[in-house]
């Protein structure tokens, strides 16, 4: 093999990289490296000016290997690939070294980060030099999507994808369409009819000639890889339950959330007192036309608290983002229909971020209700009324803008209910083989650059099984996700990262081990030959065979061992 | 002045090395003992990436990936499971102390968990000194 030519490139982040690490210092020790021909720091790798300043030392030193030292490779690996192809490189003869999520922002002291730098730069020029060009491989794509979920999310998708002209399976586990948005009135800010939006969604679903419709269904498997998927469905859709196979290309996971449990916390009295109902059982009232106790009465006193399970130590950290307007059109709502009723509205802080959110909430502030401002992790506590009182019950709240503790009539609570992962997200999670956060909510690619793939290529997600979001959210997350399958329909064939394990015949004693250690059942045994043979695309690259393998026959593309030494080495030394 | 441990980590794309990276993002301050290696699955491990680590130096290993149930490839981190103990065992044969060769689970959302896990191996290798095994195991590594 001829002498690398090996080229460092070592980012700064604007001061993210050198704020702790020398990169001057990592540049100098880099450059006595075996076969680096050039290194050179930038303050932006990833900018234009960078990927061209790549670009031009290849052409002027003749390079034929790229390292950049900078943010995670699942940040930017695919950004310097492309721009090593566009050097005239292959891509794979390109490493990364990880000097920022895993150095300088974890570290604070200047000698060991840059000590750390230094050796993490070094494996890379070592691992580098073992690194070999690949050529990926391309396959069919079945242009058939399975929508997971009939919510708004799942009915926008399938309408986008139907319309492109492409065939869509929308599979929804329970009898009817229209999600949690089915349960809702009117929605913020704009006082539009939830029922309004959705009829017209769900009339063109069912008539047209794309989409499948299934209800009482559920995904019980899913195998294959991008572009060539096969579904297992069980359905109770129509006569006998039967279960189903059918392939695809691409899925839209659009599972929605559940409501948080009101009667986890005590203390509000949820279950027990009969007036004190969730947002959702509100909803109901609002979509009956008629606001009233349990015993028919319109309310005197009307009381609505905010972050319910939401923004709390004990339930959920995170705010779940629409039931600050929720709860001012349910102040706006209750003045309107019973101008009489005092109203007021216990809150931690108001969330008014959304388009037309802030005009919402001044003419909430108008309507002549009592805002009271509650403590973060302290809630308000519901109480019945003693007898001889003209309410039903009674709120103690210490009020954080006057200080004081302020006690308030009520015979109707309003119980703003947070949004939280649904009961069979881990199930789902798993069935197409995604990851979810601590809260549940399935992860997307790249929270701000890819926020409705996932690490899953042709798996999608939308709405809020993703994170608590609002509707003009969801639907543009889920025309997003159908517009990312749409394109990768339309280039015909997909292609295949070069990464996949290949076993060498002359090696391989036909023992089979990796027939069995196969979770994709890629590894075939050629009976004539007594050999295994790898089916490159149905082989993820997980590289259990290969570390199996008794003869050292199978090969990890990309992750040899050769290579992972090398880069043991450059660590160490 | 203390002996500073020299960790290698092993770490499983889909799961341990994003949890490693979002102890970057959320800023969550760990020892800088570790240097880490990223492999797709903790299944791809092979026992002798952890005996060369030894071998050149390190005082620790840190091998992470998915919860069980969680893997990327569903049951990678099960292979890894089952290989570690048979590794250990070898390794006990070397004069290897357990402490210096780790295995953990951690998600993509345990950024935190991630940072514990390494300030704490940092402190218990500091404890237990310089690893007195790469000798030995370099001495055995040329014999073959």
């Amino acid at each position: 093999m001829a002498e690398p030519k090996i080229g460092v490139f070592i980012c700064s982040c604007g001061t993210n990289i050198s704020h702790v690490v020398d990169t001057e210092a990592v540049r100098e020790q880099a450059l006595v490296l075996p076969g680096v021909e050039t290194a050179r720091t930038y303050r932006y790798m990833c900018s234009n000016p960078g990927q061209e300043m790549i670009g031009a030392a290849v052409r002027e030193h003749g390079l034929d290997r790229v390292v950049v030292a900078a943010c995670s490779p699942r940040m930017h690996e695919r950004t310097f690939r492309g721009a090593c192809r566009a050097a005239g490189l292959n891509p794979y003869l390109f490493e990364m070294a990880n000097i920022r999520e895993q150095c300088s922002w974890v570290h604070a002291d200047r000698p060991a980060a840059t000590l750390k730098a230094t050796a993490l730069t070094r494996a890379a020029v070592f691992r580098v030099a073992r690194n070999e060009p690949l050529d990926g491989l391309t396959a069919e794509m079945c242009p058939t999507t399975l929508v997971l979920g009939g919510g708004i999310a799942g009915l926008t998708a399938a309408l986008e994808l139907a319309e492109g002209g492409y065939p869509v399976v929308l599979v929804e586990r329970s009898d009817r369409l229209g999600g949690n948005l089915a349960r809702v009135d009117l929605t913020a800010p704009y006082l539009d009819s939830a029922r309004d939006l959705l009829t017209e969604r769900i009339t063109r679903v069912r008539r047209h000639h794309n989409i499948t419709v299934m209800l009482h269904s559920q995904l019980k498997a899913l195998s294959g890889f991008v572009g060539n998927f096969t579904a297992t469905v069980q359905t109770a859709d129509g006569e006998a339950p039967r279960t189903i196979a059918f392939r695809l290309g691409n899925v839209v996971v659009a599972t929605g959330y559940r409501e948080f449990d009101a009667s986890r916390i005590t203390h509000y009295g949820w279950g027990k007192l009969p007036n004190v109902v969730t947002s959702f059982e509100f909803e109901r009232m609002l979509r009956s036309g008629r606001i009233e106790t349990k015993d028919g009465r319109p309310p005197r006193y009307a009381a609505i608290i905010h972050c319910v399970g939401s923004r709390s130590r004990e339930f959920h950290g995170y705010c779940s983002r629409v039931c600050c307007m929720t709860a001012l059109k349910y102040a706006q709502e209750i003045k309107s229909a019973v101008p009489d009723c005092y109203v007021s509205d216990l809150y931690i802080d108001m969330h008014a971020f959304g388009k037309g959110c802030e005009d919402f909430y001044k003419r909430g502030s108008e309507a002549k209700t009592l805002f009271l401002m509650y403590g973060k992790n302290e809630h308000p506590v519901i109480r019945r009324a003693p007898p001889g009182d003209d309410c039903e019950m009674l709120i103690e709240v210490d009020e954080q803008l006057s200080g004081e503790r302020i006690e308030i009539p009520a015979d109707l609570v309003v119980l703003m209910v947070g949004m939280e992962a649904r009961e069979d997200s881990a199930e789902v999670a798993h069935l197409v083989n995604i990851s979810q956060d601590k809260d549940g909510w399935f992860i997307e690619s790249h929270p701000k650059l890819d926020p409705v793939a996932t690490t899953t290529e042709g798996i999608y997600i939308a709405g809020t099984c993703a994170a608590p979001k609002d509707i003009p959210d969801t639907v543009a997350q889920a025309r997003a996700a159908a517009g990312r399958i749409l394109a990768r329909i339309a280039r015909g064939r997909i292609e295949i990262d070069g990464v996949f394990a290949e076993v060498h015949e002359e090696r391989c004693s036909g023992c089979r081990i990796c027939n069995e250690l196969c979770p994709y059942s890629a590894i075939e045994f050629d009976s004539e030959k007594r050999r295994s043979h790898v089916i490159a695309a149905a082989c993820k690259a997980c590289g259990a065979c290969a570390a199996a393998c008794p003869s050292g026959a199978v090969k990890a593309r990309h992750f040899t061992s050769e290579q992972v030494l090398a880069q043991v080495e450059g660590l160490l030394s | 002045m203390s002996h500073e441990p020299q960790i290698v980590g092993f770490l499983c794309n889909w799961c341990s090395y994003a949890g490693a990276d979002l102890a970057g993002t959320s800023r969550i301050p760990y020892p800088p003992n570790i240097r880490v290696i990223r492999v797709m699955c903790s299944a791809r491990i092979e026992p002798e990436f952890v005996v060369e680590a030894l071998a050149r130096g390190a005082d620790g290993v840190l091998v992470c990936g998915c919860h069980p149930g969680d893997c990327h490839y569903s049951e990678g981190n099960y292979k890894a499971m089952r290989r570690f103990p048979l590794l250990k065992q070898v390794l006990e044969a070397y004069g290897v102390e357990n402490e210096r060769v780790r295995l953990e689970w951690v998600s993509a959302s345990e950024g935190q968990r991630f940072a514990e896990i390494v300030a704490e191996m940092t402190e218990r290798l500091r404890a237990l000194g310089p690893s007195r095994v790469k000798a030995a195991l370099q001495a055995d590594m040329l014999e073959r």
